[in-house]
């Protein structure tokens, strides 16, 4: 998993390692058996269907939202009756929101009027579902007391606060009278700054409803009168925190962590009808088995630690809808209707779906392992299949892009349909479930367009969001992640072909619903192959956020939230600062890299955890700054407090130990036991349960620096950020030359060493010794020198040696990596060059991957230079695979919101002017190619569809190719090699760039006016006649045919090797290949050897038979 | 029988002790018998070939044209009244038979897409001789769904592509369970027309010019010298001069001609470089031209000749053999090759399709392969799958509609040969025919009694000093 900041800040220390699940040949299932998988799975459920026992199938009230009674299958187990009296309830919560609702008889909190409940769900350890109203908690915030300001002062300024907020609403449709609850005098500090300990006076004031915090903040900011003291403006702390996250601070709660109910303290809600509804003592109102009232100072929270580390038997369901859409058009839910819905429900930590169904509309021939349920109507299968999610009653819901495609659609279909009962997804029976569209904005993701759409109780879980949050991968379709991460192909089916499939026969609306139920089943393989739902989970424990601000939210929320916990038992309270931009500082140092090829091993000396350790290690916190000149003021000699590398001065932990150094060193201790445990553990689950906490642990311990550096943060501290990289700096220099001064000949060791490089949190020094184990028994002895000159807990590690090591530029390297063993490499690495980076066609980082295998690891530069000038030839004689040459870039805005002209944008708004159904839509990846054009043309316009060039013959602008995207990368790791001036004549120049192919294009410009006449196949000589060669090529014909069948003989074997690859890929002989999955390496590929194909035959036949 | 039958021409006139022929002595012509011959393999000629479509065709046709004929096997093995059911009629449990293509799922199969995976570049899939393992599943598929197979049928010895017909139930977990199976069996047979004396046809494949046998270059030689009459004495002679034809069953060129780099080396590197089979090529034009100014010869083209990957292989083209083909008597022919001699059918390949089964099934014996792709009534059931074919649309010429009399192959490790019999007295001789550059080993089929004999030229070796004699042996 990678890290991201949602601000931006240089690069952290320790940086994380983008965690990729994939499998080296393994190919366990091959996609053509998806059908037979299915099969199968129905034998592992009549094993299971035993030991499950008769499903519920009383006891869930069955409202007007069912209407039938359908597979039993389908709903929890039977939950038995609880009685608060003796029986402690325990549950997992997964899902938090509150509400305002009237007040229960019996509950803390106010009485009258419209209160806030926070509202938990989740399920218990026997997989019933639990909905939990808890009572009593109210929004506050702080204030500093005014001067003079006594507890007798308190009615009044109750009393004026309330009246000037009753005034500043427009309406008040709730007719609300007590605005202010409460106002108390509590002993808080800010915690902004140090200065002396001085705990002042504060205002605690609780508000009725989280809504009236901001107008009483903004009231109380702009200044505020009252009783004999003067207009005064008062600064606010922590009015800007969620109430879910003040609630979760407050009762000790974190996301998804285990809640006790103990007996006694809780009560029950029953199952009434709308005659007996009671204001004070209120039925049911969820869907949940279990429905209770509690005090929220009655629940206990369970830190997650020892068995409270468990996951509850969630159910995580995943679909797929199709739509029949119309030719040419993308389906638009008020005119295209649902054909087809595909779910998969999974218990979490189970690693099949036990429940496969498939809604069809019109009938749909029996797919063994799977329920079919067809409809006649439309609005029948929406609304059963409504009523089937509220009955599996779905505790995750996921899918793929699901979120701003699937829910939408099935959400305006159904109003569009006017199936009343549809739009009821939630938990909560009453609330329907409503489309809002949301601006996501952050640096490192653009601008996202989404929708958003309410579901109480259940967690979206969007497969697509969770990878584009946290995976960089080069597209994003769901073939193209499967086939990264399962090595599994699937069937794409093209939109038109859809509506032909649904119009056929109920054996190819079978076929559709085998496609469907895949686009259904592949999100659960993924989850669990990736662990999302676990590592999420986990993260969410660590932060105390819940579940679904992990996916709707940013990075910032997490840190507040373990700030505000630790901020609360040191009485200390977070001020509200106003967004500003403030000026950028210095990034982290780099040391100048002495470019090179090294073929000698190069020690890598690392700090662990850089920043983390840095600020534990100075005590730089908020809580510590020390304002400029007022460490006078306070009397603090200059042994209380130090002056870091930028001038900013901290007390010292002996005067006060920080916050944020507390909060890093729970996270960073906490990430030692779980490793620890990791070690120790042997299933394979808790297994995993535990990694994805250690890497929650981790990221959120790197994720506190870039919290004081975000400039638009909740609380930025430009002293604490600029002060942990200017230490940072300092130390890698310092490092730099204490290697450097001891390892050297003069004190004895075999030569003097020299750091060719360090970046951030690692240097690189070449120790002048020939051999990996003598670098690694120096590396690991200098790392522990060096580190007794620094305050601990910073402790620079050796970690690895690169041998042979190519170092191109400032954070552009590559290497063999030796760490776990010195004879065997454990990988290669890159750093910063294109074998990663997505803006680039595929064609560059293959090369530049290849070349960089045979420089490090057959250690052979001319063999790489060789291989270079192969594939620039073939560039240029057009044999490279045109999904080489694809480039793609994601379609962010609309064109007018572009400042200047790009490729993809104006592509995406000519493929709309040829066909609207199949061109690219806001946020999607377009892919294209450079074309050949006249002289002059802008470079934007030179963007085409893949597909429209290979089918039009269009030549591709192989210059481009050469110069723009080849040159650059391949010039830079062969200048270490070859030199600066060589490099190029070598590579770019020469012999290989000689020979080129020129296609003639079938559309455009002049063609239409121009005659074929054909060439002597041996000279190029322009034949009168349309035989093969030449009277003077006669003698060489035989040669010639030869060199062309053999041509031919080639494309032959590759074309049916292509075709049949598909025709397994697809699962059926005798049926056509519909696929259209431009994200198959397949899929360029058996188009243009189809066409070189019918071209060569061509040739060939102007020989005769 | 041919040595035979020369042993006692020799007693007749002269021995090979005799004095050597002077000038005034007549000189003993023998005139070549000339059989009645007709090719009739237009069914592999193509013509204009096109690539614009897809393999779904050839196996839909395939099963179109056999299911017919399966139905009426079926209902001959297992009763009239058997149910004949199509896979999405299936009820759970009902015993019933159906018809389909079966599909070989197997995991260790050379997949393009793994190979061409950039991620995957680094491991390539170690070369294999067969591509079975214990986890291959056979799947039937019927026109238009799926089913998984299991009970009694052998997995190993079936492969993709075939049509069957399968007796037996479906069981509750989506499998088909098998107790049964038949093929379509040997097609119909025309009677052959009896002829009075021995004539023989004489069959070789893999030459293997251009490779690196050099002992089979003299061996390749001395066939050529028996053929034409230029060895041996009278009675060899007059032997020689029944052999009415010669057929060649590809791989005339060795593998080492196929120049596998060309395709991928880059263009600037090639561009002046001439096909590797040029020379080979050459090489045969000139021993071609020796054969077929005294004999008639079929040439089938095979998995290294250059010509067209796919099946059906084309003939040659005559511009690679500017001297040979100016005779009539060079007969070009395509692979498949089928043609009447004296009234024999002769139907076989250069071997591809055998070697292809042998990699992707149990069967190891070219022999059991043939006999088993004249069960399953079908010349290549792995084409398109596994063997290359050509994307043929409303037909499959593959189809065996008429039963040979002899079914051969090329390109064998060693010479094999039977007879079998079908049910309605059809009778096949069966040749493996041996790869010439290794076994120096070529067959001679009587025409007459339909038997089949090896011929080996042996050469000088250290091994046979008693045999150094060129000798044809057996």
């Amino acid at each position: 998993m990678e890290f991201k900041r949602r601000n931006g800040g240089p690069p952290m220390g320790g940086a994380s390692q983008a965690k990729r699940g994939k499998t080296a040949g393994d190919w366990e299932d091959s996609p053509s058996i998806f059908e037979e998988e299915l099969a199968q799975f129905e034998e592992a459920d009549m094993e299971a269907e035993d030991r499950e026992g008769q499903a519920g199938h009383d006891v869930i009230p069955v409202g007007d939202l069912f209407s039938a009674d359908l597979n039993p299958r389908w709903r929890r187990p039977q939950a038995t009756p609880l009685n608060p009296d003796s029986d402690t309830l325990i549950f997992q919560q997964i899902d938090l929101d509150y509400y305002l609702g009237s007040a229960v008889a019996g509950m803390p909190g106010q009485t009258h009027g419209n209160v806030p409940i926070i509202r938990m769900f989740g399920v218990t350890d026997s997989g019933n579902s639990v909905c939990c109203h808890v009572h009593g908690f109210a929004p506050y915030f702080y204030v500093p007391a005014p001067n003079g300001f006594t507890s007798g002062h308190l009615s009044e300024f109750k009393r004026e606060l309330n009246s000037a907020v009753l005034k500043d609403m427009r309406s008040n449709k709730d007719n609300i009278s007590v605005t202010v609850l409460a106002v108390d005098i509590t002993r808080k500090e800010s915690m902004y700054g140090y200065h002396g300990k001085q705990i002042a006076d504060f205002l605690r004031i609780t508000m009725a409803m989280p809504r009236l915090i901001a107008p009483a903040k903004r009231l109380l900011e702009l200044g505020f009168k009252f009783g004999t003291f003067s207009t005064q403006q008062y600064s606010s702390y922590e009015a800007n925190i969620d109430f879910e996250i003040r609630f979760m601070v407050d009762s000790g709660v974190v996301g998804c962590c285990w809640i006790e109910l103990p007996k006694g303290k809780y009560r029950v809600r029953e199952e009434r009808s709308t005659e007996e509804t009671d204001h004070c003592y209120p039925g049911k109102v969820s869907l949940c088995q279990y429905e209770l009232d509690v005090g929220w100072t009655q629940l206990i929270s369970h830190p997650a630690e020892g068995e409270y580390q468990r996951i509850a038997p969630l159910r995580v369901l995943s679909f797929d809808i199709e739509c029949a859409g119309r030719k040419g058009i993308f389906p638009e839910a008020d005119k295209d209707p649902v054909i087809q819905i595909a779910s998969m429900v999974q218990r979490q930590g189970e690693k099949e779906p036990f429940i496969r169904t498939i809604f069809t509309l019109q009938s749909c021939a029996s797919i063994v392992g799977s329920q079919v349920l067809c409809f006649t109507k439309e609005s029948q299968l929406l609304q059963s299949w409504a009523e089937f999610l509220r009955t599996v009653d779905a505790d995750i819901v996921t899918g793929y892009n699901i979120q701003n495609f699937d829910l939408p659609y099935l959400l305006n279909r159904a109003a569009t349909l006017k199936v009343k009962l549809f739009p009821y997804l939630g938990r909560v029976r009453g609330i329907v479930s409503v489309l809002r569209e949301s601006n996501f904005q952050s640096k490192q993701m653009g601008r996202r367009e989404n929708k958003i759409l309410n579901m109480e109780g259940r967690v979206q879980f969007d497969l697509l969001q969770v990878l584009l949050r946290d995976y960089k991968l080069r597209s994003y379709t769901l073939n193209a992640v499967s086939f990264h991460f399962l090595q599994e192909q699937k069937e794409d089916v093209q939109h038109s072909i859809i509506t032909d499939l649904q119009n056929g026969n109920e054996q190819t609306r079978r076929r559709l619903a085998v496609y469907c139920l895949k686009d259904a089943y592949l999100p659960l393989r993924l989850l669990q192959k990736l662990m999302c739902i676990i590592n999420y989970m986990e993260m969410a424990r660590v932060t105390g956020v819940p579940l679904t601000y992990l996916l709707s939210r940013g990075q910032q929320i997490k840190v507040v939230s373990q700030l505000l916990r630790q901020a609360m038992k040191q009485g200390l309270v977070m001020p509200v600062v106003k967004p500003a931009a403030g000026e950028d500082y210095t990034g982290a140092t780099v040391i100048e890299p002495e470019k090179g090829y090294y073929s000698i091993p190069i020690a890598t000396l690392d700090f662990s955890s850089l920043y983390p350790s840095i600020m534990m290690a100075h005590n730089l916190c908020y809580t510590t700054l020390l304002q400029k000149g007022s460490a006078e003021k306070l009397g603090l000699g200059p042994e209380d407090f130090i002056k870091t590398p930028t001038g900013d001065q901290f007390v010292k932990s002996s005067v006060r130990k920080g916050l944020l150094p507390d909060i890093l060193e729970d996270l960073l201790s906490a990430r030692k036991r779980a490793k620890a445990e990791l070690k120790k553990e042997t299933d394979p689950f808790k297994k995993q349960v535990l990694d994805g906490r250690q890497l929650a642990l981790k990221i959120s311990a790197n994720s506190v620096y870039g919290f004081t550096g975000a400039q638009v943060g909740k609380l930025p501290c430009l002293e604490i950020s600029q002060s942990v990289t200017g230490f940072g700096r300092q130390m890698i220099e310092q490092t730099k030359q204490l290697v450097e001064t001891k390892y050297t000949i003069s004190n004895g060791y075999q030569a003097d060493a020299k750091v060719i490089y360090g970046d951030t949190d690692s240097v690189m020094v070449k120790l002048g010794v020939d051999t990996v184990s003598k670098a690694m028994e120096v590396g690991r002895e200098a790392a522990e020198y060096v580190s007794a000159h620094f305050t601990p807990p910073i402790k620079l590690e050796f970690e690895k040696v690169y041998y042979p090591y190519l170092l191109i530029n400032k954070k552009r390297y590559a290497g063999l990596y030796f760490s776990s063993s010195a004879d065997t490499h454990d990988k290669m690495d890159c750093k910063g060059i294109e074998t990663v980076r997505r803006d680039n066609c595929t064609l560059v980082a293959n090369l530049i991957n290849t070349c960089l295998q045979t420089i490090l690891i057959d250690r052979d530069p001319q063999g790489a230079v060789a291989h270079a000038k192969e594939v620039i030839s073939d560039l240029l004689c057009n044999r490279i695979d045109i999904s080489q040459l694809v480039i793609t870039k994601e379609l962010t805005r609309t064109a007018q919101e572009y400042a200047g002209k790009q490729a993809h944008v104006e592509l995406a708004e000519r493929m709309k002017k040829r066909d609207a159904g199949s061109a690219p839509q806001l946020g999607d990846r377009v892919p294209y190619v450079i074309i050949k054009a006249a002289k002059g043309v802008a470079a934007y316009m030179k963007s085409e569809d893949p597909i429209y060039v290979l089918e039009n013959n269009i030549p591709i602008d192989t210059q481009y190719y050469l110069e723009q995207q080849l040159s650059k990368p391949l010039l830079r790791i062969f200048e270490p090699i070859l030199g600066e001036s060589k490099a190029e004549s070598v590579l770019l120049k020469g012999d290989h760039t000689r020979c080129k192919t020129v296609l003639t294009s079938r559309v455009g410009g002049l063609m239409a006016f121009a005659t074929k006449k054909s060439t002597c196949i041996g000279c190029r000589a322009v034949l009168k006649n349309e035989a093969a060669v030449c009277d003077f090529c006669k003698k060489k014909e035989s040669e010639l045919y030869q060199k062309e069948i053999f041509h031919l003989s080639t494309l032959e074997e590759r074309f049916s090797r292509l075709w049949t690859q598909c025709q397994r890929c697809q699962g059926s002989l005798h049926e056509d290949v519909l696929c259209t999955s431009r994200d198959c390496p397949i899929f360029y590929m058996r188009k243009k050897v189809q066409k070189d194909l019918d071209d060569q035959e061509k040739l060939v036949s102007r020989f005769g038979w | 029988m041919f040595s035979e039958l020369s042993h006692s021409s020799r007693q007749g006139s002269c021995s090979l002790l005799c004095r050597p022929g002077s000038e005034d002595q007549d000189p003993s012509v023998f005139d070549r018998v000339q059989p009645a011959y007709s090719p009739c393999a237009e069914r592999f000629r193509l013509g204009e070939r096109s690539f614009n479509r897809q393999y779904a065709h050839i196996y839909a046709t395939r099963l179109m044209q056999m299911s017919p004929l399966l139905t009426e096997r079926a209902q001959q093995k297992w009763g009239a009244d058997v149910p004949i059911k199509k896979l999405c009629d299936l009820q759970m449990g009902e015993q019933c038979c159906i018809v389909g293509t079966l599909f070989k799922h197997m995991d260790l199969q050379p997949s393009i897409l793994k190979e061409i995976s950039e991620e995957h570049n680094l491991l390539p899939q170690p070369p294999r001789t067969k591509y079975i393992s214990q986890s291959d599943e056979l799947i039937l598929e019927d026109e238009l769904q799926r089913i998984k197979l299991e009970g009694n049928i052998d997995v190993d010895k079936f492969v993709t592509g075939s049509v069957i017909a399968i007796y037996g139930a479906e069981k509750n977990d989506g499998k088909f369970t098998v107790e049964d199976f038949c093929t379509a069996d040997l097609p119909p047979q025309a009677p052959r027309t009896p002829i009075s004396s021995d004539r023989f046809v004489l069959l070789v494949s893999g030459l293997g010019l251009g490779g690196s046998h050099a002992d089979s270059m003299l061996a390749l030689q001395l066939l050529v010298d028996m053929v034409t009459g230029q060895l041996g004495d009278q009675g060899e002679q007059s032997g020689a001069a029944t052999i009415s034809r010669v057929l060649l069953a590809g791989n005339l060129l060795s593998q080492t001609t196929q120049d596998k780099d060309a395709s991928t080396k880059a263009k600037y590197l090639t561009k002046k470089t001439q096909a590797g089979t040029v020379d080979a090529v050459r090489l045969l034009d000139e021993l071609l031209m020796q054969l077929v100014a005294s004999v008639p010869v079929d040439v089938m083209p095979g998995q290294y000749d250059p010509t067209n990957y796919t099946l059906p292989q084309q003939p040659l083209h005559r511009c690679m053999l500017p001297l040979s083909s100016s005779y009539p008597t060079l007969q070009l022919a395509s692979n498949p090759h089928q043609a009447s001699i004296d009234g024999v059918r002769f139907l076989g390949t250069s071997g591809q399709n055998v070697l292809d089964i042998q990699r992707y099934s149990g069967m190891d014996s070219h022999l059991d392969i043939l006999e088993n792709t004249l069960r399953l009534r079908h010349l290549a059931p792995t084409a398109p799958d596994t063997l290359g074919c050509y994307p043929f649309y409303l037909k499959d010429p593959f189809i065996l509609e008429e039963c040979p009399h002899v079914y051969f192959s090329g390109n064998a490790p060693s010479y094999q040969s039977k007879h079998i019999t079908g049910a309605d007295g059809q009778d096949v001789l069966l040749v493996a025919i041996p790869e010439f550059s290794s076994t120096q080993t070529a067959c001679l089929v009587n025409l007459r009694t339909l038997e089949c004999e090896p011929i080996r030229f042996s050469s000088f070796s250290a091994g046979d000093d008693e045999e150094s004699e060129m000798n044809i042996s057996h």
